[in-house]
């Protein structure tokens, strides 16, 4: 199964209960190796638990819930979800 | 002696398994980073004394953050004889990394894989004998908590302990970059030796979770649960007081006053009315500071404090600081020094200081005392918790007053990334080991701030010879004549000053300050306060006890943590300003409105 990765999005847009691989941090290096240790790592999957136009996010990446402000969620680049959605729909 | 190190990553259970394992008390909380201090115990295993040390828990040991360097630091700098890493057993996926890191630097790890009930409740089965084989270091199911296989940690340990295999710190120095490969031996480790529902479901947490993480209602329910806290200190916390009181009482009449009744008039004023009682009332306060650091524990421990930063996030950020400088804020409220320890997990300078700026307002307990204190002895029983709660809102105005002023000069851009933990039961034995802590830390403050204020007051106020005690005469009224000029417009009196002067030092001596100052007690006491102040004026000079530096040890952590005399003097000429402004406005507002 290869992904097919139309566009890319990051995942500050996604809404809430939506899912997406991640494909990428783009942020300085002490930051993406701190966002990466959290488990924001490419290939994971991250899925938006809640999310609130002011406040932060709450983002499920493997077994851990993480709170994280939408500005840094727009660091974490994602591929975007309709390919996802079927790339889950295939998994199974 | 040998030396055992733990590590893992935050809000593992380090600090309980390191409790369980030494007895010791350790501050617990359910929430990243609480651990700052390093701490260390000794204990028998085997045959062996071993000290055991608990570092701060980090999610890598390349991180930039203090917490992160100070692992390292310590690594790299200390013989360790065994690293044991406590790792939460329902998130390997995420955790193994770092025990690959560890194993890697050649430091054969024992692994624990904590909280094996929760795990065990989510579905997730670990195969530890065959993950302990393809890893090459022993792997244990254990749950801190309830005492789950400790028994076989502790044969480990001692197992490990007969084959020496130290830390090569040089290795550790060489070795940098391989965290990819890392991570995907994790993850197939993971994939062959753990059986996980594809999806996780904490269906208690998201339950508790849709509630009180609403994005209406969140915040007010916060402020309730704040409010029933402080409620619950006061209304519980009053008779406990009068007890101890009582107590102390009792024990004057029956035991010292006959004994002391020997000694010559001077003397006898001084320790029975001066040292006893100045003490005395100090300790009254202790049930209360007990209740409120119980409290303040289930709070912790439940995993809520990370929903508070979430919640209240949104409005930090307009001030410059995050949810966790808010989480701090509410850690000062129990002591502001383990708070300002606590900005360690910032990575940023910036927002760091901003942080320790903030944090010296938050109304801790030693001021609560004095508050209880004031408000009990010039207000109402109805009007005293309304006093409280204003001084608790003033607490947080000035804080953000404060991070508003100063947070243009201190811009940050650190990610505000905090984990989630799933809400958990408070554990009785860690709320009461935690309790502990916070009495003998009373104590040891007692026997030496207390006593020698107490001493220092009783001689300011009694001397020269032949003056009125408290009165007319006294050192204490000549200093208190000389800061009139500054004190008067804000409405504290000549004697008040004196007690204000020394509080400098630790707000837990004002109390016993006022008592060896008069030599009145209770009843007496109260009654002697109402000839000093009116309701203005004590509101007056609580806003300022509430607002000036909150102790020398918190000047000291704050000068320590920042490096920065400036930073330090900075502080100190803001919140003495701040207080005689706020103060001032108060009072002389109040007075013009006719009060």
């Amino acid at each position: 199964m290869k992904r097919v990765q139309k566009t890319m999005t990051n995942l500050s847009r996604l809404g809430t209960g939506e899912t997406a691989h991640i494909t990428g941090i783009h942020a300085p290096d002490d930051v993406r190796q701190r966002l990466q240790a959290m488990g924001l790592r490419t290939g994971r999957e991250a899925r938006v638990i809640r999310c609130t136009r002011l406040g932060p996010m709450q983002i499920r990446v493997g077994s851990v819930d993480l709170i994280m402000r939408r500005s840094d969620a727009a660091r974490v680049e994602i591929a975007a979800c309709d390919t996802v959605r079927i790339d889950i729909a295939t998994k199974k | 002696m040998k030396r055992i190190a733990i590590v893992g990553m935050p809000n593992t259970g380090k600090s309980t398994f390191f409790n369980r394992l030494t007895g010791s008390s350790s501050r617990v909380g359910n929430w990243p980073g609480v651990t700052v201090e390093l701490l260390s115990a000794r204990t028998i295993l085997g045959s062996d004394a071993v000290e055991v040390v608990d570092l701060p828990g980090i999610y890598d040991l390349h991180g930039f953050s203090d917490d992160e360097q100070v692992v390292r630091s310590f690594l790299e700098n200390n013989a360790v004889d065994q690293v044991v890493m406590v790792l939460n057993a329902a998130q390997l996926d995420h955790q193994l990394p770092l025990a690959l890191q560890i194993h890697k630097l050649g430091m054969k790890p024992v692994l624990l894989a904590n909280m094996i009930d929760e795990a065990d409740q989510l579905g997730i089965r670990i195969d530890a004998r065959a993950l302990s084989k393809s890893l090459g270091c022993p792997v244990i199911l254990m749950s801190a908590r309830n005492g789950v296989g400790l028994k076989e940690v502790r044969e480990t340990l001692i197992d490990s302990l007969q084959s020496v295999h130290p830390v090569k710190p040089h290795v550790l120095k060489a070795y940098l970059h391989a965290d990819d490969e890392l991570v995907a031996h994790a993850e197939s480790l993971v994939s062959e030796h753990v059986s996980a529902p594809s999806r996780l479901v904490r269906r208690m947490t998201e339950r508790i979770d849709r509630v009180l993480l609403h994005p209406v209602l969140g915040l007010p329910l916060f402020f309730l649960a704040m409010f029933l806290v402080f409620q619950a200190v006061y209304t519980l916390g009053a008779p406990l007081q009068d007890a101890v009181a009582y107590l102390l009482g009792l024990l004057r009449g029956w035991a010292l006053e006959p004994l002391a009744s020997v000694l010559p008039a001077t003397l006898y004023g001084f320790l029975v009315d001066g040292l006893y009682d100045g003490i005395g009332t100090v300790a009254s306060f202790v049930p209360v500071i007990i209740l409120f650091f119980f409290l303040m524990a289930v709070v912790e421990d439940s995993g809520y404090l990370a929903r508070a930063a979430y919640l209240t996030d949104a409005l930090m950020a307009r001030l410059g600081l995050d949810g966790r400088g808010f989480v701090m804020l509410l850690m000062g409220f129990g002591c502001n020094v383990p708070a300002l320890m606590g900005t360690r997990v910032m990575r940023s300078r910036s927002l760091r200081l901003l942080s320790m700026l903030v944090i010296p307002f938050s109304l801790c307990s030693a001021r609560l005392q004095v508050f209880i204190f004031i408000t009990t002895a010039l207000f109402t029983p109805q009007q005293a918790p309304v006093i409280l709660f204003f001084m608790y809102m003033a607490s947080f105005c000035a804080a953000f007053l404060t991070a508003l002023l100063f947070g243009k000069r201190l811009k940050s851009d650190e990610p505000f990334v905090l984990e989630l933990p799933p809400y958990r039961m408070p554990v009785l034995f860690q709320v009461l080991m935690r309790g502990w802590h916070e009495i003998s830390h009373f104590l040891k403050r007692a026997s030496t701030f207390i006593i020698t204020g107490v001493v220092l007051v009783w001689w300011l106020t009694h001397y020269p010879e032949g003056s009125m005690p408290g009165g007319a005469g006294t050192y204490a009224s000549m200093v208190g004549e000389w800061l009139k000029p500054v004190l008067d417009p804000i409405g504290i009196s000549s004697m008040m000053s004196v007690v204000l002067l020394i509080g400098f030092v630790a707000k837990e001596i004002v109390i016993g300050a006022i008592v060896a100052m008069t030599g009145l007690q209770g009843a007496a006491l109260n009654g002697y306060l109402v000839t000093q102040m009116d309701s203005i004026q004590a509101i007056s000079f609580m806003l300022f006890i509430l607002l000036y530096t909150p102790c020398l040890s918190t000047l000291a952590t704050q000068l320590s943590e920042s490096r920065s005399w400036k930073f330090t003097g900075v502080s100190i000429a803001w919140s003495l300003s701040l207080a005689w402004l706020v103060s001032f406005g108060f009072y002389q507002g109040a007075r013009l409105l006719g009060y």
